[in-house]
């Protein structure tokens, strides 16, 4: 023991003159810091939006065009402000589509629109939305025919005549 | 009964921290503030997937009451359209019958302009409607609905 702590200050005295610094184990607290970083961390993992907005492209025929098309492939939906659904091929008389609630009624016509689309591949659908009903009852309906890839439709709006058709005026 | 003895228990954050640290360079480089809104709307869910444009966007808001606000992403477009007035706000409340000559401007100075309308879910379908007249005649046939994913 004594010879260690001899040749210790020994070695201490030799190097004396060098100057040779002290090193000095330096403890920085941390915490703080990293407290920052969390806050930071959480704040933008909280504000971030991940999801950008999703969109629903639509293509209206220009104004002036007029397209003839043939009456058994022409396929029109009519949508009342209460969302009642009432569809017809040509001129047939209209016939709604049978619910208990709005999901239902969607599922209903997807599938129907499906079908009729199956048996008449050049069927066009004419989508006429009251202009009473919320665009949200719109963006419902347009939905169900992107899910059911139905590319060929188009928007009218709704006049006297069709309300009369269906019975609501 | 033996009391249980209490242990100093050091556990080695670092690791931890690293992690910690690496989050917050990512979220931070990766996050992109919202652009502020013209006006309070709540989108309709669809199931549609596809993705709003980064730039050149041209949208049309319509809020719960029936309001039509126009609006651009570009600030000189802004500022073009609107005056200095409207160069630091997203949009401006415009009337139904000024839209079309606004949007037909905007299109002139940038006919890459992508059109968007942002409904808001509770809003009459009549005045959509209108808007959508509207871009007919302005001769804008391909438009895109803006909505949320449906969840």
């Amino acid at each position: 023991m004594a010879e260690v702590q001899t040749s210790e200050s020994k070695g201490k005295q030799k190097h004396a003159g060098k100057k040779k610094k002290k090193r000095i184990a330096i403890r920085i607290d941390m915490t703080p810091m990293v407290d920052v970083a969390f806050l930071l961390l959480t704040f933008f993992m909280l504000t971030t939006t991940m999801n950008k907005p999703q969109t629903m492209e639509i293509n209206l025929p220009p104004a002036e065009t007029k397209a003839e098309v043939a009456e058994s492939n022409l396929l029109t939906l009519r949508i009342t402000d209460d969302f009642r659904i009432f569809w017809n091929i040509g001129t047939e008389k209209p016939t709604t589509i049978e619910g208990a609630n709005k999901k239902e009624k969607l599922v209903a016509l997807g599938k129907l629109l499906k079908d009729r689309n199956r048996a008449n591949p050049k069927l066009i659908t004419l989508i006429k939305v009251d202009g009473k009903a919320k665009y949200i009852d719109m963006v419902d309906v347009m939905d169900e025919l992107n899910i059911n890839d139905i590319t060929r439709f188009s928007l009218a709006p709704m006049l006297d005549e069709d309300k009369k058709i269906i019975g609501t005026l | 009964m033996a009391k249980a003895k209490r242990v100093g228990v050091k556990i080695d954050m670092t690791p931890m921290v690293d992690v910690g640290f690496l989050l917050l360079t990512f979220f931070m480089l990766t996050t992109q503030f919202k652009p502020q809104e013209v006006a309070e709307v709540i989108l309709p869910s669809s199931h549609s997937v596809f993705k709003l444009p980064d730039s050149d966007v041209m949208s049309v808001t319509v809020d719960k009451t029936g309001n039509v606000y126009l609006g651009f992403d570009a600030q000189p477009m802004r500022e073009a359209i609107f005056g200095p007035a409207g160069k630091l706000k997203a949009g401006m409340q415009v009337e139904l019958k000024d839209l079309g000559r606004l949007m037909r401007e905007a299109r002139i100075r940038n006919p890459k302009l992508r059109t968007v309308i942002k409904g808001d879910r509770e809003s009459d379908y009549a005045v959509i409607q209108n808007v959508m007249e509207i871009l007919q005649k302005e001769n804008i046939t391909r438009f895109n609905l803006v909505t949320d994913l449906e969840r």
